[in-house]
């Protein structure tokens, strides 16, 4: 782990500065591509609306759909209340099970060598291929999605937890034993601790594939309100503009949490000390 | 910007261009589909072809009003045959489509399984209903029906779960099953039936007592105002098409057969398709009073925010 030496270390007002500046250049690229956009759509008018709609429209089904009080709006409100309640589910199953999962293959071996290796192929494969399967497994519901949702959220947290309690260093393991941790005692009590910082790496991860593997399953399994059939019925209603919009809020969304996890990654590490504290 | 520009514009005068010269080729879209019988009639006896002379004729088949849209989008399709639904959504979002003329009315039934215990759309709450496709045109008739018995697709937060499940894969679906009921176009409520499941709304209880368009013609209007003269000899074959059905039902039967046997691999059994047959009408009227009620059903399922004018959309 590389950390920064203190005289080479930015001071707290120039970190501050710095996030200011990161923010402000973003403010300033979102405003370059929606001029861009604009531009494209709506000035040169490039393409015909029902292809390429310009920024306004897009808005427009993004009011409508999210706060929007007509009989018929608000429909991306509870659809991405749809989709967060099945993706969290989903998650934290595939948490706990990545967890259990880990431990047993960072304690055994043989099954490290045989799952472990199995895992990172499934891993490979995108997860809207399982989702036939899916369906003719469990049927036309939400429990296919939860399914993929599960299935590829679970990989990267077992993965993650069993090479987290490999690299633990030997000396806290004998630090552990001396201090007369049993087996058990020292996994939870010593080894587990120790590797929080890689599984949070895992959440992470985790998070984005059951996100995406959730949009994926979605897309076929309509029925419910969700973000998947939100972009389903804009194509099938050649509304190209709500099928940006959602396209739009999977993004914030997917990002947001992202960036939640990362928050929490980053001051984890500060706590285990793995990046100086500023 | 202008590096990137210039070649765009360029393209599309070169496209522009070549519009404006008669077109050597028709390109049209269908689905094999009872109520796209005039279609599959034309094209297995060649009566679109020997109209249309030199005009070569590209005949593309899809299995939904989705994927014809979007081609027809992408200026891929010239003329179309498609349920209002599409059309009309089409027309709301400023394609250039144009309606041409009528091809078939009412051939849409509500089947269920036969051990769903379903007798009534009443008892539609809490089951599985499968459609063509979401916002085509049975998509937009279940939603009313369910609208007027006092039930909700689970998406609105009412207990039905509206499924899309391609026509041809509902037999399998209802075997499965995983769908306890569906709304679908003829044959295949036909179909269903000879398997033994229930029709529960026939065309006639559907809708408006079956006085409505299922399948229509459509045509891209730039294409129409470049070619007066290939469309009006395609509508000319098109009229000659649904006079053979209504003249001939035994022979058009049989061609129908033809054409699904290429589409989809699998022949129907005839009595199946008599059954279809006497649940579809074949017209070439255009029923203005009843697309644009249509187009308020679609504002009702939510598909679209406003019903779109569609006076002004008929090609005269």
């Amino acid at each position: 782990m590389t950390t920064l030496s203190p005289d080479i270390q930015p001071t707290r007002a120039a970190r501050g500065q710095s996030r200011w500046q990161t923010l402000v250049t973003q403010l300033v690229g979102l405003i370059v591509i929606l001029g861009a956009w604009w531009l494209v759509t709506d000035v040169l008018k490039l393409y015909p609306p029902y292809v390429f709609p310009g920024p306004k429209a897009v808005w427009t089904e993004i009011s409508y759909g999210l706060w929007g009080t007509g009989p018929q709006d608000g429909k991306l409100l509870s659809a991405i209340g749809g989709s967060l309640r099945r993706v969290l589910t989903g998650y934290v199953i595939a948490v706990l099970l990545g967890v259990v999962v880990g431990l047993l293959m960072g304690a055994w071996r043989p099954l490290r060598t045989t799952l472990g290796a199995y895992l990172t192929g499934i891993q490979s494969v995108p997860s809207i291929a399982f989702v036939p399967f899916a369906i003719l497994f469990l049927g036309l519901n939400e429990r296919a999605v939860l399914f993929v949702v599960i299935l590829e959220g679970f990989i990267p947290v077992a993965l993650a937890v069993s090479g987290a309690l490999l690299n633990v260093p030997p000396a806290l393991r004998v630090a552990g034993r001396t201090l007369g941790a049993g087996s058990l005692g020292l996994m939870l009590r010593v080894l587990l601790p120790a590797s929080v910082p890689s599984i949070l790496t895992g959440l992470r991860t985790a998070w984005s594939f059951s996100w995406r593997a959730l949009v994926g399953g979605e897309l076929l399994i309509a029925g419910a309100a969700s973000l998947g059939e939100q972009l389903e019925i804009g194509r099938n209603t050649a509304n190209v503009a709500l099928v940006l919009a959602t396209i739009i809020i999977i993004g914030v969304i997917g990002g947001l949490f992202d960036s939640l996890l990362r928050a929490a990654e980053g001051r984890v590490r500060r706590d285990y000390g793995l990046e100086v504290p500023q | 910007m202008t590096r990137l520009i210039r070649p765009t514009l360029l393209t599309l005068t070169l496209l522009t261009t070549a519009a404006a010269q008669d077109a050597q080729t028709v390109r049209l879209g269908f689905f094999p589909n009872l109520t796209h019988a005039p279609a599959l009639v034309g094209l297995e006896r060649g009566t679109f072809q020997k109209a249309l002379g030199k005009v070569k004729l590209d005949a593309r088949e899809f299995v939904s009003g989705t994927t014809l849209t979007e081609a027809f989008a992408a200026g891929q399709i010239d003329i179309a045959y498609v349920g209002p639904g599409p059309a009309i959504n089409a027309a709301g979002r400023g394609m250039p489509v144009q309606f041409l003329a009528g091809a078939s009315e009412a051939g849409a039934v509500l089947v269920v399984r036969k051990d769903s215990g379903i007798k009534s759309y009443r008892d539609l709450g809490g089951k599985i209903v499968a459609v063509p496709s979401l916002g085509n045109t049975q998509d937009i008739s279940l939603r009313h029906i369910l609208n007027e018995n006092g039930l909700k697709p689970r998406a609105d937060g009412g207990t039905v779960t509206i499924t899309p499940i391609a026509p041809a894969d509902v037999l399998a679906a209802f075997a499965a099953k995983r769908v306890d009921a569906t709304l679908v176009p003829e044959p295949w409520g036909a179909a269903l039936e000879a398997q033994g499941h229930k029709v529960i709304g026939s065309e006639k209880t559907v809708w408006r007592d079956g006085k409505y368009p299922t399948t229509v013609v459509i045509v891209n209007a730039k294409f129409a105002q470049a070619n007066p003269q290939i469309v009006a000899a395609f509508l000319k074959a098109h009229t000659e098409a649904v006079a053979f059905i209504n003249r001939s039902p035994a022979a058009a039967q049989t061609a129908v057969n033809n054409q699904l046997l290429k589409a989809t691999g699998t022949k129907l059994d005839p009595r199946v398709l008599q059954r279809a047959f006497a649940r579809t009408r074949f017209t070439t009227n255009l029923d203005l009073a009843a697309l644009t009620e249509y187009a308020k059903l679609n504002v009702e399922a939510g598909y679209a925010r406003s019903a779109p004018d569609l006076a002004p959309f008929i090609r005269k």
